[in-house]
């Protein structure tokens, strides 16, 4: 076991520090430089400031130089949006705002979406059935921003009579509602068709059939004997699904006006505030593979049948 | 009894002695060889039915994927004939059709709407009274007239300027804005069709980079195996876990000054490509290319590494044919189905990220147009114009919707093993 979370941790590292390094490249490839943002100063100037700074040096230097800022949490400075308040500041200001409506989210997506792939499963067959797939089809082919546009336009008064939720976010929780909603129905629909194959799959088993001859009630040996079961192949998605939530909650915020870091990173990307995009995605890019990292680890915590020595994957 | 005993049981050794006396009493003319036409009733010989004969018979069945199917070439007929059939282009300003509205009044509707005319009436009444309107009277009457105007004068479907009204007046045919018009004044349909030609080819550009590059890379890694294999599966690894949205924002946002300066570099044939293409798309396409194909190469390899244990393969090898050969004639043409439904399903998963990015405004660039871009356009208008936001985002969802449903339905009938 330790061994093998040396080994993820290790991946883990290796990833971080390929997207660190790509950054940083990209960063240096971008053309331009730092100090042609107002007027044109001389060329004595320029090669001044990049002696200051440490521009003139070898890329190799600069990027051990990067890697050492970086590991005391030193992203930089803004250079546009908020001129030379520290990358970092923004990140610790405007994450907590994105991570709590992402946990939300995904919360819900959770608690409604696997029940409802459960239900699928149980009900198979029945007009049920068909409405929650059509629902879930539906809901994996339709891009986060429509979801959430409709939302903000039916029921924040487009439709005559419907104005049940603001349409600004202003951190009230009735403001929550709509975004998390949006946020959170792409994953939903997502796990309850994993949670519907890997319930078929559980139910036909033959541990349900000898649950089924000890005369269980039905309840209980869909909860307690198959569902648990189902539920390992599912917390594979999770992972992913976190991910991608992270990342779609870009769209939910700019739709919905939340001041979160998303809609701050695509402005950000927008007026082309450098130091703000490679700090923001090394961060976030950090957030999604620890997570990942975390979910993986609980899979191979939660099903003993996995072998971890002989490469379980 | 007679008759039972004649029957002779199954397995019985003893010869069935009436049957072969009755072998004597041929006719004459039994030995006679057949004619052609006898032939043909003899011979019952079936075509043989090929793997895409098949594959298409039970796909053909699959109602819900034909159903998919006819939708996604009705849109595509939309995308890339419709240009050619509407007299505008996506990008032409339409003069005095800014914020034109899917519908419109005909001529009359829209004088007896005007509300200048009850105005002048009132006008008249109180010049024959004796008296002026006061300002705030005929404000009032010119309000009034215009909510009962637009009670009883229903629209009618399509939008047409006024000076197209006018032009159909004297017998000219104007081809309507069956959609409308966006703020500035461009036909919304054109933009949808030229918007849904984007996202479709770029899903298949991308669906085809995937499938080289992983196709490439899983049967490689697949067939060497031991030493080979395992350093290639830890690279795919590692970019599995690379957080793939974020790199493409980052791709976008630091390529598209890259390419800007390779575009005004020079007027070669690359730089033209560049242009055509637009920075944005082509750091999709990167993108595509370094992140996407690791599900593409894990899922060939795998099929590999089954194949490669068959008979066939190690007879192609005694025959001294080379592993290139045997991965291109013997691996590959082998797990075609599951080539065929991965590739398939990465066209709606590329069309979702573009319009994701589109949206983002870090799809494709500014005077073209992509169904992602239009929604992103739609969204400041959203609550006056909200078909501006939901035509696009219509079509977007059933585009991605029916590849969906078409690619499981393909995969069903090519992959008749992974059914449940």
């Amino acid at each position: 076991m330790a061994k093998y979370i040396l080994k993820r941790v290790l991946m883990a590292v290796i990833t971080l520090f390929i997207v660190i390094c790509l950054t940083f490249f990209l960063m240096n490839a971008v053309p331009g430089n730092p100090w042609l943002s107002e007027k044109t100063p001389s060329p004595a100037t320029i090669a001044a400031l990049n002696e200051k700074y440490g521009l003139d040096q070898p890329v190799i230097v600069q990027l051990g130089k990067y890697l050492e800022n970086l590991a005391h949490l030193d992203f930089g400075n803004s250079i546009k949006m908020q001129k030379d308040r520290p990358v970092m500041d923004i990140i610790t200001n405007m994450f907590p705002i994105s991570a709590g409506i992402g946990a939300i989210a995904i919360a819900w997506a959770i608690l409604v979406g696997v029940p409802l792939g459960c239900l699928a499963a149980y009900k198979r067959g029945t007009w049920i059935d068909s409405l929650l797939r059509v629902i879930c089809t539906l809901g994996i082919s339709m891009p986060g921003f429509v979801i959430a546009t409709m939302l903000l336009h039916i029921l924040t008064g487009g439709v005559e009579g419907l104005k049940l939720f603001p349409t600004m976010f202003d951190g009230t929780p009735k403001s929550y509602v709509l975004p998390c909603l949006a946020l959170g129905f792409y994953p939903m629909c997502y796990l309850s068709r994993q949670t519907r194959t890997a319930m078929l799959d559980a139910i036909n088993q033959e541990y349900i059939k000898t649950a089924r001859a000890k005369g269980l009630k039905n309840g209980k040996i869909i909860f307690k004997h198959a569902l648990r079961n189902a539920l390992i192949p599912v917390i594979t998605y999770l992972g992913p699904q976190i991910a991608f939530t992270l990342c779609g909650g870009f769209v939910v915020e700019t739709v919905f006006t939340i001041p979160g870091l998303g809609r701050y990173f695509i402005s950000s990307i927008q007026s082309r505030d450098y130091p703000l995009i490679m700090g923001t995605t090394i961060f976030l890019a950090a957030f999604i593979i620890v997570m990942n990292l975390i979910v993986d680890l609980l899979y191979k915590l939660v099903d003993p049948r996995i072998n971890l020595t002989k490469g379980g994957n | 009894m007679a008759d039972k005993k004649r029957k002779r049981a199954m397995g019985s050794l003893r010869p069935d002695v009436d049957d072969i006396l009755d072998w004597n009493s041929l006719p004459q003319d039994a030995f006679a060889p057949a004619s052609s036409a006898e032939k043909e009733n003899f011979i019952q010989d079936r075509e043989s039915v090929s793997y895409w004969k098949d594959a298409w018979r039970r796909l053909r069945r699959n109602k819900v994927a034909m159903v998919a199917m006819v939708i996604i070439l009705l849109i595509a007929l939309f995308a890339f004939v419709g240009p050619l059939l509407v007299p505008y282009s996506y990008d032409q300003v339409i003069p005095g059709a800014n914020n034109l509205h899917p519908w419109h009044y005909s001529l009359e509707d829209l004088a007896a709407m005007d509300p200048e005319l009850a105005v002048e009436e009132a006008r008249a009444a109180a010049e024959a009274e004796g008296r002026e309107l006061s300002r705030v009277e005929e404000a009032t009457i010119r309000a009034q007239a215009k909510a009962a105007g637009t009670e009883d004068i229903k629209p009618k479907l399509f939008g047409y300027t006024n000076d197209e009204l006018h032009r159909m007046e004297n017998g000219e045919f104007v081809f309507p804005h069956v959609f409308g018009c966006d703020n500035q004044g461009r036909d919304i349909m054109v933009r949808t069709m030229i918007g849904a030609r984007v996202s479709m080819i770029v899903g298949i550009c991308c669906a085809i980079i995937v499938l080289v590059i992983g196709a490439l890379y899983g049967s490689i890694s697949g067939y060497c195996g031991g030493r080979v294999d395992t350093i290639m599966q830890r690279i795919v690894e590692i970019i599995y876990t690379i957080p793939e949205v974020l790199i493409i924002l980052l791709l976008g946002s630091t390529l598209k000054p890259i390419f800007e300066e390779f575009q005004n570099s020079g007027d070669g044939f690359l730089q033209q490509m560049v242009t055509l293409l637009g920075a944005n798309l082509i750091s999709i396409f990167i993108t595509f290319g370094l992140l996407y194909w690791v599900t593409m190469s894990r899922l060939i390899r795998g099929q590999i590494l089954q194949l490669k244990q068959q008979e066939y393969v190690t007879a192609a090898r005694a025959l001294g044919a080379s592993g290139g050969r045997i991965i291109k004639r013997h691996l590959l043409p082998n797990c075609i189905g599951q080539i065929v439904t991965t590739t398939f399903l990465q066209i709606p998963s590329a069309i979702f990220t573009e319009s994701f990015l589109s949206f983002l405004g870090m799809g494709v660039s500014a005077p073209m147009t992509s169904l992602g871009s239009m929604c992103s356009d739609g969204l400041k208008g959203l609550t006056t114009y909200p078909y501006r936001l939901f035509i696009p985002a219509a079509i977007l969802s059933l585009m991605i919707l029916c590849l969906n449903l078409f690619g499981d339905g393909l995969r069903d009938a090519l992959d008749p093993r992974l059914k449940k």
